[in-house]
This record gives structure tokens, C-alpha cells and sequence, in this order.
């Protein structure tokens, strides 16, 4: 297989990479999705999820440095239990799973480089920015929510969750409402 | 004969996401309504007093303000309004198994006696209910030794000092302490709901342990 | 019942935590196959010229909805002891609005991001520290939002209940939707050929 080199760009430094192999079929890859989370149904009785782990994680730092106002905080202390490690949670490590597996289905399909996604008209810096803000909101909004995608979503929505479903429901809605307006940052 | 038409593969797949489905209308997710009970293990944690908790020890709980178990009145919704031990849940006798109780949740039931309370305990051990309890008594033995605990004649110094804790921990469910009462007297009357903790708690024994807050579940 | 293990006993705690390592693995993998890795992919979902996000997550949802119905049925699986997060569904609904924002701004999810930082994206990288400061800016927030966040509690509610419709014909209702979504996104995918997001970094 002839290897073609590209120029991949980002602040500074271009790298070559081998050409990227196209995506798998999204209905193949939901399936294999659908799977995973099947398996911690059946296995360990829960569901799949991500914002949680970021909980864990910020009350392990709040603790660190104020541990008297960790626990008496009512959001953190709910992630915080005397005698275990704040990390030793079941999100926190399969949030560091979804890292190395995305690393590994990455690594096979040459798709691994050093990149800022973003489109033709926006500068690396605003989209960095936005990226932050962009996250910053979406915490919020996984906060009150008690989940994101994959929490509420995938997993809520499998197991016909109301909550979750109008939770699904509105961050379509919230998406289609606002991406006219940020269509710069990608078009 | 006829010649099939040839499907892409994601068609193939909505064709069988749809038979699926539609074979899915007839499922029945809920699990069964029979119950197979281990005789020798349910008569030895009872007679091993194993099944249930005293009323002294649930006030304890409810006043460390212990979350790690649920309180289940068992009795029907007009009585519960009436009065319920504070923090109770009510779950009707005949809803038990409906699946408002989850199979590894702690539970405490109580009804008026102990009877009912002991019958819901067999069919949820029956059902595989890891750690399902009743309250001794129910609420007869709550009303005689928690909320109304009576008054020894003559009490030695010992004695004295376990009613005064008594009447405190009385006082902070609504209720009062009272003389021995004599047969056939009137009952007392209970506490209406409003009138519930709002007195600080009495200090307990050193000792009580706490159980660990366990941290939540979610994504 | 044999199902789910670990909550009839089967294996502990420290287990699980492995179960939930492996188990996190598949998730990152699938997500990186579908190329949600990738911010431009993702937001393509709101520009409307690629629908990945909702055939991959719809199929998700439908595979593991009849594994689930199917694997009860059996009697393999107790669902009772599945675990389901409560409905507040007015902070719910807010939270939504909010995270689909969140989406086209940042151009990733908590897990997405993830994946993303994992093969490279800087973005990716900063998105999450975005969402980190955001966890943070809540919790210390959290005495204002708390009215907010308890809004709406119902309690543990799922659609057969809500709706009085048996399991089974919610199950096939869902699949209906999502064959007849997935039919309509290829649809609206042709439409829009054409005004791709561009498959570069740059041109």
C-alpha cells in the first residue's frame, strides 16, 4: 500500500502522516457502541458515561487543596466517601479506558497527529478559545443535567429514561438553534 | 420462484433492527411473580435475630441521620398520613414486589405489629432481597418504647439514667415519656407530623457507629 | 437472574474497576472508529451534510434497547437492578439547551474529547480543560444553582410507565423512529452534498 504524505497543519510545527483510513460505517460502528454498552449493562449493572469521571476529578483537586471545603461542598462531597481515593470510581476509570482504546483505534487507522480541528476562516487561537468556552458550557449544562452523550443519552435512552430523552431531545435542539450563528468557526 | 432483491448492508441491518423490534412487542421485561424460599436459611436468621432491628435501634439511625438504609411503612396510604416514623417511605403491603424496592437496597419494614411486616420480609427474601429486616413489634413497640417510654417505679440509679435518655430521645420524635399505665387507660395521642424533630438531638451513647455515606452513582 | 453480575455478588469492587477500564476501551475505540475524534465530523451533524452523530448514536441506543429487552425477557437479565438516573426534568431540560450549545461552540462532548485528545487534537485538549473549569465554576457555584438543579423532580421514570404503553411497543416504536430517521438522514445527506465542511485543517 503506497503511502502518500500530507501536510497537516497546526501552530508551528508539519508533520507527515501516513494517509488517514476513512471512518467505519457509522451503523457498524453504533452497533459496536451499542455492544459496549449492552456489557455494562449485563456486567456491572450501569451504563456508560463521561462527565461524571470530570466530577471525581475535580473534587480529588478540591480536596487537595481545601479538604475541609470538599466535603462540606454538597455537589463534591457526593463523589467524595471516607476511606477510598476519590478516583478509585468506575467513570474516572473508564474515562482513562475510552483514552487508550480511542488511542488504539486511532494508532490503526493512522489517524494519531498533532491537529487543531477547525475550518478555513477562523484562526487557531479563537478556536481554541472557543473550545474552552465551548467545554465551559457544556459542564454546566452535564452539571444540572446529571449526564452528558453518553451518560444520558446512550444510556438513558437505551433504558427508554423520560428524563433522559428530553434531555437528548433539547441538546439537538440547543445545537441546531445555535450553530448558525458559530458557522464561522467550521465553514 | 421468486428472486429475493439484494439488500446493502446497512439495509439488511434495518430490516432486522425492524423484526426485532417489532418481535419486542411481545417481551415482558418485569420478573415473575413467584418466589422460591430457602426454609432452613430464612428460619435460622430468625431464630439467629437476624431479621430485625428494635425500635431503639432505628430511632439511633434516624437521629445520626443515617441515609444508608430505606424505612418502608408498609401499611395503606391513610394510616401512613396519619403518622409515620419520620423519613418512612410507603410502600402498601400488596405493592412490595413492584419494584419500588430494589433487590440490593438495605431495608427496614414496619406495619402496626409485627406480623405484616414479617410476612412482606419472606416474600422479598423469597424474591433473593439481600438485606431486608423488620422492625420488631412495628409501630406497637415504637409507640411503647421510643415515642411513650414509661416511667420505672422506684428506678435505681441505673435505670434513671436510661429513662432520661429515653425521654429524650421521646421528646425528639414528639412524643413524651409517661407513668406505668394502668390497664384499660386511654392511648396517647401521637405526634401530628408538624410536630417533628425541630429539637436538637439527644446525645447518644459514645459508640453509635455511623455508616459510610457511599458515594453516588451516576455518569 | 444471572444478570448484572457484579450487583448479584459476582465479583467486587476492585473487579469492576477493571471490568470498568476494559469496558472503557470498547467505548473509546467505537467512538474513534466513527471519527468522533474529530470536531469537524461531530459538528457536521448541525450543518446537516453529515448525520454520523445521530446514526451512530441511534444505532447505539437501539442495539443496546433490544439487547436489553431481549436479555430480560429471557430472564438473564434483572433490570430492576439497572441502574437509572432520576428525572429533574427541568434542570434536565435547561442542561440539554445548555450542552447542545456547548457542542457547536466547543465541537466536542466530555467523551468525544476525550478521544480526541487521545489522537492528537489540541482542541480536544483544551476542551477538556474547559469543561474541567466548568465542573469547578459549578460546584462552587453550586448554593446559587441549587434551585435550579433539583427543579423538576419526579423521580425514576421511564417512557412505558409515563406513557401507561407496555415495554415492548415503546421498544418497536424507538425502532421505527430511528430505521425511518436513519432513511430520512441519508435523504437530507444527499440534499447537501456539496456544501461539505471542508476535510482539512486548512485549504
Amino acid at each position: 500500500m503506497a503511502s502518500v504524505t500530507h501536510d497537516v497543519v497546526h501552530e508551528g510545527v508539519a508533520e507527515k502522516a501516513r494517509v488517514a483510513q476513512p471512518y467505519m460505517n457509522p451503523y457498524l460502528a453504533g452497533i459496536g457502541l451499542g455492544l459496549v454498552l449492552l456489557a455494562a449493562f449485563v456486567l456491572v449493572g450501569r451504563g456508560l458515561g463521561a462527565s461524571g469521571a470530570f466530577n471525581s476529578a475535580i473534587a480529588w483537586l478540591v480536596s487537595l487543596v481545601a479538604p475541609g471545603y470538599a466535603r462540606s461542598n454538597e455537589f463534591l462531597s457526593a463523589y467524595i466517601e471516607e476511606g477510598t481515593h476519590p478516583l478509585k470510581a468506575w467513570l474516572v476509570f473508564e474515562i482513562a479506558g475510552a483514552f487508550v482504546g480511542a488511542l488504539l483505534s486511532g494508532l490503526l487507522a493512522g489517524r494519531v497527529a498533532v491537529a487543531v480541528e477547525k475550518g478555513p476562516r477562523v484562526s487557531v487561537g479563537t478556536r481554541l478559545a472557543l473550545a474552552f468556552v465551548g467545554g465551559g458550557l457544556m459542564a454546566l449544562g452535564a452539571a444540572l443535567a446529571r449526564g452528558c452523550t453518553s451518560g444520558q443519552a446512550l444510556t438513558g435512552g437505551s433504558l427508554l429514561n423520560l428524563g433522559s430523552w428530553a434531555f437528548m431531545t433539547c441538546v439537538f435542539g440547543g445545537a441546531y438553534a445555535v450553530a448558525f450563528f458559530v458557522r464561522r468557526q467550521w465553514r | 420462484m421468486r428472486v429475493l432483491p439484494k439488500l446493502t448492508l446497512n439495509q439488511r441491518l434495518g430490516v432486522l433492527a425492524l423484526a426485532l423490534g417489532a418481535l419486542a412487542v411481545f417481551a415482558n421485561v418485569a420478573p415473575g411473580h413467584t418466589v422460591t424460599v430457602n426454609a432452613k436459611e430464612l428460619l435460622t436468621s430468625v431464630a439467629r435475630a437476624e431479621d430485625h432491628v428494635t425500635p431503639a435501634e432505628l430511632a439511633a439511625w434516624i437521629i445520626e441521620g443515617r441515609a444508608d438504609y430505606r424505612l418502608v411503612d408498609i401499611r395503606n396510604e391513610k394510616a401512613f398520613a396519619e403518622y409515620h416514623i419520620p423519613t418512612a417511605e410507603n410502600v402498601p403491603l400488596a405493592t412490595v414486589t413492584d419494584g419500588a424496592l430494589g433487590r440490593t437496597d438495605r431495608i427496614v419494614l414496619y406495619g402496626d405489629g409485627g406480623i405484616h411486616a414479617a410476612q412482606a420480609w419472606m416474600v422479598l427474601k423469597g424474591k433473593g432481597y439481600t438485606q431486608v429486616y423488620t422492625l420488631l413489634e412495628g409501630l406497637d413497640a415504637w409507640k411503647d418504647e421510643v415515642l411513650f417510654p414509661v416511667m420505672p417505679q422506684s428506678p435505681t440509679p441505673e435505670e434513671k439514667a436510661r429513662f432520661e435518655r429515653a425521654a429524650q430521645v421521646a421528646k425528639f420524635f414528639g412524643g413524651q415519656p409517661r407513668a406505668a399505665a394502668a390497664p384499660g387507660s386511654e392511648p396517647m395521642a401521637l405526634p401530628t407530623q408538624a410536630a417533628a424533630p425541630g429539637v436538637a438531638p439527644p446525645t447518644l451513647p459514645a459508640g453509635a457507629a455511623t455508616g459510610p455515606k457511599k458515594k453516588r452513582e451516576g455518569c | 437472574m444471572s444478570a448484572p453480575f457484579y450487583k448479584l455478588g459476582a465479583f467486587g469492587d476492585e473487579a469492576s474497576l477493571i471490568v470498568a477500564f476494559l469496558i472503557g476501551i470498547g467505548f473509546g475505540f467505537f467512538l474513534e472508529r466513527a471519527g468522533f475524534g474529530s470536531a469537524r465530523k461531530l459538528v457536521s451533524q448541525f450543518y446537516l451534510n453529515d448525520l454520523a452523530v445521530f446514526k451512530v448514536m441511534f444505532t447505539a441506543i437501539v442495539t443496546a434497547m433490544l439487547g436489553v429487552t431481549y436479555l430480560s425477557w429471557a430472564g438473564f437479565l434483572d433490570l430492576s437492578l439497572v441502574y437509572l438516573v432520576p428525572t429533574y426534568w427541568v434542570a434536565q431540560v435547561v442542561g440539554g439547551l445548555l450542552l447542545g450549545v456547548g457542542f457547536v461552540v466547543g465541537g466536542y462532548c466530555p467523551g468525544t474529547s476525550v478521544a480526541a485528545t487521545a489522537t492528537g487534537k489540541i482542541d480536544g485538549l483544551v476542551f477538556v480543560l474547559g469543561f474541567a473549569a466548568g465542573t469547578l465554576g459549578f460546584a462552587l457555584a453550586f448554593p446559587l444553582v441549587k434551585g435550579l438543579y433539583t427543579a423538576g423532580d419526579i423521580g425514576t421514570k421511564t417512557l412505558p410507565q409515563v406513557l401507561g404503553i407496555p415495554y415492548g411497543i415503546i421498544v418497536f416504536a424507538v425502532v421505527l423512529m430511528a430505521v425511518g430517521g436513519f432513511m430520512g438522514a441519508t435523504w437530507v445527506e444527499k440534499k447537501m452534498a456539496g456544501r461539505a465542511v471542508p476535510a482539512k485543517a486548512t485549504e
